[in-house]
């Protein structure tokens, strides 16, 4: 399988991003691909600039330096109508799922919709859309509910129905089972799995959690002192003998 | 979707009614103003607006009836005032009213006040122009009273001295007698005299009876105590007072002179040797006639003042009254 | 001692300064923003329910009892010089120039200004604004662009309830303690106001919306990460937003001044 990824054309290239808050380098020159059809996990402590980098990947933070090349945009170039129709490829899921408290279920998932109508032409009836995107996340009963009703892990549900309605390209997540207990974790990470099969995505996850990464990365990077650690399989870096290396997986 | 309906409809209730408030509110300041209604141009030429502004009301009789839309400089002395007024009052207002600037109550704006002319002129038409009476202003009139009153003081010593010397023999009244137009204008002075002290007196008891009412009153006008306009009536009074007191002495004086010359008694040969003392007298005598008749003029003065112009007003309506018994019984 | 008082004096100017520029720039952002398409209509109308709607019953109850209090306090002064006849025009004229005005807004401010804040704050800390920006929507269109336009409508038609509900309370006082008929004291009212009065206070207020939406806004998009930020980005709204007030009042009033002398 891995042999077979290689071989695919790669969608996201970062080559040298840097970017520092005050006197603190977040990143100082990160590296990275991600090839069509792949699960990159990008692991890191705390802090690491993980999260900056998949930020600056969708053009929510600007780097400092370096270049993001996403699906052959350079993303410094584009203006803010090009980078909105780019996002409609890239689909992000946040950490706290960020669900928009004021509206419902329905008006949440209809809100990318506003938009990216020009990807599907103009939508008349927006019900299917949603529906269908809550029945691939097991939720079409929560359709009238407001976000606080809901439990963590049905936001985090919720969250990805959100993010597939654009039936996008690549997913970024960032830290998709923090917060959630061990099963609901594993009900989001199959949940994962099942739609990269569906629609054939490819994903970059951020996590910290090794349970995550074993379950669902062809790909590992570390990110250590803002830098591309090592890179490999899972099953390559976990009999590392680098102390950096094997600090995550104790 | 059936929420956001019914949260619109309360939105435009809520707006539609908070702007019919301000609307309303519009309308009825302008309704006030006379801004809506059907009106017509008059003007009236001050030289003296007294800080009238635009805007301010204009009343006839009494009764609002328009407001001030222009003040305008026409030359050095004269400022054209123009008003716009009620279209319905127009055929009540004569061609020989008068206009006046006056203030509404003691510390309120300033208005216009058209008199009313008298009967049998014609009704002014739109865009005329109407006469005007300058009132004199408080300070200035205070000013002049002062003035008087000083000089009224200087002469009453003045001719106290004479008299007294008069009394005591030692004056040179021998020329009084015989000089007739002198002894004429002698009598003349008196009289005047008695006019003026009766005038003065009278006008410290109208005086006196109006500042006590002043101060009587609990109201606005008890802010008048405090101010330095009221200090000043106060000591003009008290000039009026002395000076009056004088006079009245001035009068007995004269009077026993008077009653010496007839009877033939006092020193009357020192006059013949002294013909400075007569010129003196003679100028003294003018003074006092001057005196005497400023003394009219500040009362008339007194009376056109805002403060005491409804106090005067209503004596004048009093001795109408009494006029037209007086006629009634004939 | 004395150098570390005074270096600390220049870093809270500094702080301050600071402030006042960024805020300069949000709002020059929000003028930018305000005239590009598309222009978020219903959001707009839905902030215009919140904030208007829902804050006329507090607007209205304090207005009602500002107007009781307010006639009621003066009424004994008034009363020693003899001049109760006059309380129609002076309650109407100060409610309709300062305190009608600057009530509602303070009112608005606790309640808008603080509530606009917390809310873009929590959205900020839960990363639901990068979530909107991601999905498409220009944030800043989308949450301070309505909410700002909303403030600096509804804040003038809730200061005119406020306004009517008041004199309406000092009416009641003077009808009961001083037997004054509604014809009366409305003529009184009528006579006394001038658009001098209305104007300017109108104009006034549309400002002290826009600087409650703008403030609220400001705080709560710019909200520190964390719990604490959405309570601190709350708190400094109202505070910044009431001090605020006070210097746009003083500068209105300071302009007013200046065209009723000319």
């Amino acid at each position: 399988m891995d042999t077979l990824l290689q071989n695919q054309k790669s969608i996201i290239e970062i080559k040298d991003l840097r970017k520092s808050y005050g006197s603190n380098a977040v990143l100082a020159g990160f590296n990275m691909v991600l090839r069509e059809g792949e699960n990159l996990v990008i692991m890191g402590k705390s802090g690491s600039g993980k999260s900056v980098m998949i930020k600056c990947l969708i053009g929510l933070e600007q780097p400092d330096g370096g270049s993001i090349t996403v699906m052959e945009n350079d993303i410094s170039k584009l203006d803010r109508e090009e980078l909105d129709d780019l996002r409609t490829e890239v689909g992000f899921l946040f950490q706290g799922s960020a669900l928009y408290d004021s509206m419902t279920v329905r008006e949440n998932l209809e809100f990318p919709l506003r938009r990216h109508k020009k990807k599907f032409g103009v939508i008349k009836d927006t019900t299917p859309m949603v529906m269908e995107a809550l029945e691939n996340v097991g939720l079409a009963n929560t359709i009238n509910l407001m976000p606080e009703e809901l439990s963590g892990g049905m936001k985090r549900r919720i969250a990805l129905a959100r993010t597939l309605i654009l039936q996008p390209k690549i997913i970024l997540y960032d830290e998709p089972t923090t917060g959630l207990d061990p099963i609901t974790a594993k009900e989001i990470l199959l949940l994962m799995m099942s739609i990269q099969k569906k629609y054939n995505t490819s994903a970059i996850i951020i996590t910290h959690d090794v349970d995550c990464a074993r379950m669902i990365s062809n790909r590992m990077i570390l990110l250590v002192d803002g830098i591309n650690y090592i890179e490999g399989t899972f099953e390559e870096l976990s009999i590392s003998t680098d102390p950096k290396v094997q600090a995550f997986f104790k | 979707m059936e929420k956001t309906t019914s949260q619109k409809l309360q939105l435009g209730v809520f707006v539609i009614i908070g702007l019919l408030l301000f609307i309303l509110a519009v309308y009825f300041i302008g309704d006030k103003k006379q801004m809506f209604g059907k009106t017509n141009h008059l003007s009236a030429v001050f030289n003296n607006v007294n800080g009238l502004q635009l805007g301010n009301n204009v009343r006839f009789s009494g009764i609002n009836v328009g407001t001030v839309r222009g003040i305008e400089m026409i030359n050095d002395t004269a400022i054209r005032v123009d008003m716009l007024i009620d279209k319905t009052i127009f055929p009540l207002i004569r061609k020989n009213a008068v206009a006046t600037i006056g203030s509404d109550g003691l510390v309120g704006n300033m208005i216009i006040n058209i008199l009313p002319g008298k009967e049998g002129a014609a009704s002014i038409l739109p865009g005329d122009q109407i006469a005007t009476i300058n009132r004199i202003r408080t300070e200035d009139m205070l000013i002049t009273l002062d003035k008087t009153n000083k000089n009224a003081a200087l002469l009453t010593t003045d001719l106290l001295k004479i008299t007294n010397e008069i009394n005591q023999g030692t004056g040179t009244v021998g020329l009084l007698i015989k000089d007739s137009t002198l002894a004429e204008d002698l009598k003349q002075t008196m009289h005047y005299l008695k006019i003026t002290g009766k005038g003065s007196s009278e006008s410290i008891i109208k005086l006196n009876r109006l500042i006590s009412s002043l101060e009587n009153k609990n109201n606005v006008i008890g802010v008048l105590k405090d101010t330095a306009v009221a200090n000043t009536i106060k000591s003009v009074v008290q000039n009026l007072k002395q000076t009056s007191s004088q006079i009245n002495n001035v009068i007995g004086n004269l009077d026993t002179t008077v009653v010496n010359i007839k009877g033939g008694k006092g020193a009357i040969n020192y006059l013949s040797n002294d013909p400075k003392l007569v010129r003196k007298i003679n100028s003294t005598m003018d003074n006092i006639k001057e005196s005497s008749f400023r003394l009219n003029e500040n009362l008339e003065a007194l009376k056109h003042n805002f403060l005491f112009r409804g106090y005067f007003r209503k004596q004048e309506k009093a001795k109408l009254k009494e006029q037209k018994k007086e006629e009634e019984q004939k | 001692m004395l150098m570390n008082t005074f270096s600390k004096i220049i870093e809270l100017f500094k702080a301050f300064l600071l402030e006042v520029g960024e805020l300069s720039y949000f709002a020059g952002r929000f003028f930018q923003e305000t005239f590009k398409r598309p222009f978020e209509f219903k959001e707009f109308l839905r902030q215009c329910y919140n904030m208007g709607n829902r804050s006329l019953l507090l607007v209205a109850v304090t207005g009602f009892i500002i107007g009781l209090v307010f006639t009621l306090q003066s009424r004994p002064t008034l009363q020693e010089f003899g001049a109760v006849s006059w309380m129609p025009s002076m309650v109407s004229i100060s409610l309709i120039r300062e305190i009608g005005p600057i009530i509602t807004a303070l009112i608005c401010a606790g309640r808008i200004g603080s509530g606009i804040g917390a809310e873009l704050g929590s959205m900020r800390v839960t990363e639901q604004i990068d979530a909107m920006e991601v999905s498409g929507t220009n944030p800043f269109k989308y949450l301070v662009v309505t909410r700002v336009l909303a403030t600096t409508f509804m804040l003038p038609i809730l200061v005119f309830f406020g306004n009517a509900i008041a004199i309406f309370g000092s009416f009641l006082v003077e009808n009961i303690k001083g037997k004054v008929s509604f014809l009366l004291y409305y003529n009184q009212v009528f006579n006394a106001l001038e658009y001098g009065d209305l104007i300017p206070a109108t104009i006034k207020t549309f400002f002290f919306g826009f600087a409650i939406g703008l403030v609220g806004c400001y705080k709560g998009y710019y909200c520190k990460k964390g719990t604490a930020g959405v309570g601190l980005a709350a708190n400094s709204a109202v505070v910044f937003t009431s001090m605020l007030l006070f210097i746009i009042d003083f500068i209105a009033v300071f302009i007013t001044d200046i065209f009723y002398d000319l």
